[in-house]
């Protein structure tokens, strides 16, 4: 049986592959600081992956090329180690793992989107590795217990809480028709858990509650029955697919509802893809470049907005802005604790109080940020068809006034 | 016979001591594992038997599912572990935890079998590409509805008990590692066994002719439902220890993964060169390898890099890394060669 030899040289030449292979640097290599990072390249998620990386790489530039992190009297840079996760929470936690005990990461920085974070935390938690997580919002990854997980971002569920809010006031405090569809996904599930305690609280009824598929590109059901049903809210969420195909389906179906509220817009890109037809959307946001947070690498949101779109190309959704914030926490933290022990950078992480151009960062027992409340932009047009994302409430960061309720299509 | 003592007992040798010769690479060697398994359970059906099946990716997510909820059933409300994306948190303690996964494994090896043999007596009459196109739906079908169950998390997923705190940092990973490597050498044996019987010969006459089989007087939809059983078995024990290992199941994404694991388990297979015994597992290691090593040299580019592999595969090793060797070296597969013959067959071309 000579099969035999070549199954048994077969083996072999796996083991010594792997033993081969077993690299390892530490996170601390010369002068840098190595964080790693697993992101979505490809994938569903792949377009937000990229606002998160640009977000991150950004950041890293700056903080590098302005005199990096000083610890101990000597001068570090930061460098990512990346690789894709393909979108796909399973794909993730074994990155997290390949990064943590064969590349010898000892701080990471989040991937993109909920259901990847809560495949990443457990494994960071259990290693003890600091991770500073800018697009994970999902309420359920604070109530763990975790104490390495930190979000630089508000919890999915306050997304579009103040739509609701407001839509209620405009009805004079009245409970209003809600109808809402969501991806089946951590994130947006989330979401929807928010307004259904929104909804509870401001004695709103919900008339209709579709899920959407994850590959969203139809949602044309959920439409025909807001046609019918004619609610006073409609609420979607899906990622940059599920803002995209929303804008789409409701133009063609020509759909009148007096408020539309989503998340993803800016991500999407709605007002430059769909123009026009995404007039008067109502967007959740966690950053908008017209507030006024200033720090010391990017100056304000404007110049943070200018300096992105001269290096990128495009105007930097939100998920690009909360991903350079997490670099700056890690830098105050770096410097505040003065040490790259791991327990000493996690404690000087919890005590985080900070002001970023993308908003005060201060970290709850839990590890979300608790100083930085959510924004909600409208889609606003002018008579060339140029459209813009302007902040209509809080009203303290308004720059526009929420106009409300949506003309009818047909008198667009 | 001594031989093959000899290559089981270095290859068994070899998996026992490898998480501690390549700690780091414990996740990765549990995952190849579970590949393995899958390939090999496959390769039951697709090669052995000729039926191309996509379904198979549906006994894994169900282990998955099951595992994970036995394990948490069994000690806390189940629906309250799953609410609002698993808001609130319960501790399993050490015990908790091990009995828990030990009886969930066990469900989740039993129930997907009981499945395998329901739906199999109306699927496995279809024939052809209808039973691809047929159970492709199966795994899709089942993603979905998977995602809309609230008990089992929906769309949010579901967290599966983290490792209990004992036995250190490595704990967890060799606990999962030696988990699949034992469901792989069981699954191992008993392919192997089942192979050396009249069974093999009866799935491969199914392959050749379902027909001719059937006018021999052979019960073929029997063994196809017994084959599919056996698959179904070790695919949930393979999906129960993922779960496991990866800490959270989505239901298209980690569960009910046909884009991925269920395309992987006939690629693999295939690769190897089906209708063998050791082809889905050279396979599956191959694929393994090469995958992991895109993904650290082709950024963002490695499904092209597979991509590529795999159409070089299909053009030059149709039959797959075994097939290959086969027809390279048959005498080393106790083939017998007349060179006379093989020399008049070259030049009849």
């Amino acid at each position: 049986m000579k099969i035999n030899k070549i199954i048994l040289s077969f083996v072999s030449a796996v083991a010594i592959l792997l033993s081969s292979s077993v690299v390892s640097f530490a996170k601390v290599v010369g002068d840098k600081i190595v964080l790693g990072a697993a992101i979505s390249l490809t994938g569903k998620y792949s377009s937000n992956g990229v606002h998160t990386q640009n977000g991150y790489n950004m950041a890293v530039d700056r903080i590098n090329s302005m005199g990096g992190v000083k610890v101990g009297g000597k001068t570090y840079k930061f460098e990512i180690i990346y690789y894709d996760d393909e979108s796909n929470p399973k794909r993730a936690a074994q990155l997290a793992e390949r990064l943590i005990s064969q590349d010898g990461v000892e701080f990471m920085l989040g991937p993109y989107s909920s259901g990847l974070t809560k495949a990443i935390a457990p494994v960071t938690e259990k290693y003890g590795v600091p991770m500073v997580e800018a697009n994970g919002a999902s309420r359920s990854l604070f109530t763990k217990g975790y104490k390495y997980l930190f979000a630089v971002l508000a919890p999915a569920n306050l997304y579009l809480d103040v739509a609701i809010r407001t839509a209620v006031e405009l009805n004079g405090g009245k409970g209003v028709r809600i109808a809402q569809a969501f991806e089946q996904d951590a994130f947006s599930q989330d979401v929807r858990l928010g307004i259904l305690d929104a909804a509870k609280e401001t004695g709103s009824e919900i008339i209709i509650d579709d899920k959407l598929p994850k590959e969203l590109n139809d949602m044309a059901a959920t439409l025909v029955k807001v046609k019918q049903m004619k609610p006073d809210v409609l609420v979607v969420s899906g990622h940059t697919k599920g803002a995209l195909t929303a804008i789409r389906q409701i133009a063609e179906m020509k759909v009148d509802v007096p408020m539309l509220a989503m998340t993803h817009c800016d991500a999407a890109k709605l007002s430059k893809q769909h123009g026009k037809n995404s007039q008067y959307a109502l967007c959740a946001s966690q950053w908008h470049k017209t507030l006024t947070y200033k720090d010391n690498f990017f100056k304000d949101g404007m110049t943070y907005a200018a300096d992105f779109q001269k290096e990128f190309g495009y105007d930097p959704p939100y998920q690009s802005a909360e991903s350079s914030a997490a670099l700056l926490v890690f830098k105050d933290a770096f410097e505040r604790a003065n040490s790259f022990d791991q327990k000493k950078v996690r404690d000087a992480l919890a005590a985080t109080n900070m002001q970023t151009f993308y908003g005060n960062i201060k970290f709850a027992p839990g590890g979300q940020n608790v100083d930085k409340p959510m924004v909600l932009f409208q889609v606003m047009c002018d008579g060339a068809g140029k459209c813009e994302n302007k902040v209509v409430a809080p009203l303290k960061w308004a720059s526009a006034k929420l106009i409300h309720p949506i003309p009818k299509w047909s008198d667009r | 016979m001594n031989k093959n003592l000899i290559l089981y007992a270095s290859i068994l040798v070899f998996g026992l001591a490898a998480p501690f010769i390549f700690p780091a690479f414990k996740v990765q060697l549990s995952i190849l594992c579970v590949l393995i398994i899958l390939a090999v359970t496959w390769n039951i059906q697709g090669g052995e038997m000729g039926y191309n099946s996509f379904g198979n990716i549906l006994f894994y997510g169900l282990g998955m599912y099951l595992c994970a909820s036995v394990q948490v059933g069994m000690f806390f409300p189940l629906a309250e572990w799953t609410e609002s994306g698993g808001e609130k948190t319960f501790v399993h303690t050490p015990t908790q935890f091990f009995q828990g996964m030990a009886a969930g494994l066990v469900v989740a090896a039993v129930v997907p079998t009981i499945v395998a043999g329901l739906i199999g007596y109306s699927i496995l009459g279809l024939r052809g590409h209808y039973f691809a196109i047929c159970t492709l739906g199966l795994g899709v079908a089942a993603g979905e509805i998977s995602g809309g169950i609230e008990i089992i998390g929906a769309g949010q997923g579901f967290t599966t008990p983290p490792f209990p705190n004992v036995g250190g940092l490595e704990a967890r990973g060799e606990f999962f590692y030696f988990c699949s490597f034992f469901a792989l050498v069981l699954a191992f044996i008993t392919v192997r066994a089942i192979y050396s019987t009249r069974f093999k010969l009866i799935l491969n006459a199914i392959r050749d002719n379902e027909d001719k089989a059937e006018a021999m007087g052979i019960e073929t939809m029997k063994y196809k439902i017994i084959g599919w059983m056996v698959s179904a078995f070790f695919c949930g024990l393979a999906g129960g220890i993922m779960g496991g290992l990866v800490g959270y199941i989505d239901s298209t994404d980690v569960a009910f993964d046909g884009r991925e694991m269920g395309v992987f388990m006939v690629l693999m297979a295939i690769l190897g060169g089906k209708g063998t015994l050791w082809g889905p597992v050279i396979g599956a290691t191959v694929f393994h390898i090469f995958k992991e090593g895109f993904w650290t040299l082709f950024l963002g580019w490695q499904y092209v890099a597979l991509g590529v592999l795999i159409v070089v595969i299909v053009i030059y090793f149709p039959e797959g890394i075994m097939g290959w060797l086969r027809e390279k070296y048959p005498e080393r597969f106790g083939e017998v060669v007349d060179e006379a013959d093989r020399k008049a067959q070259v030049e009849l071309k």
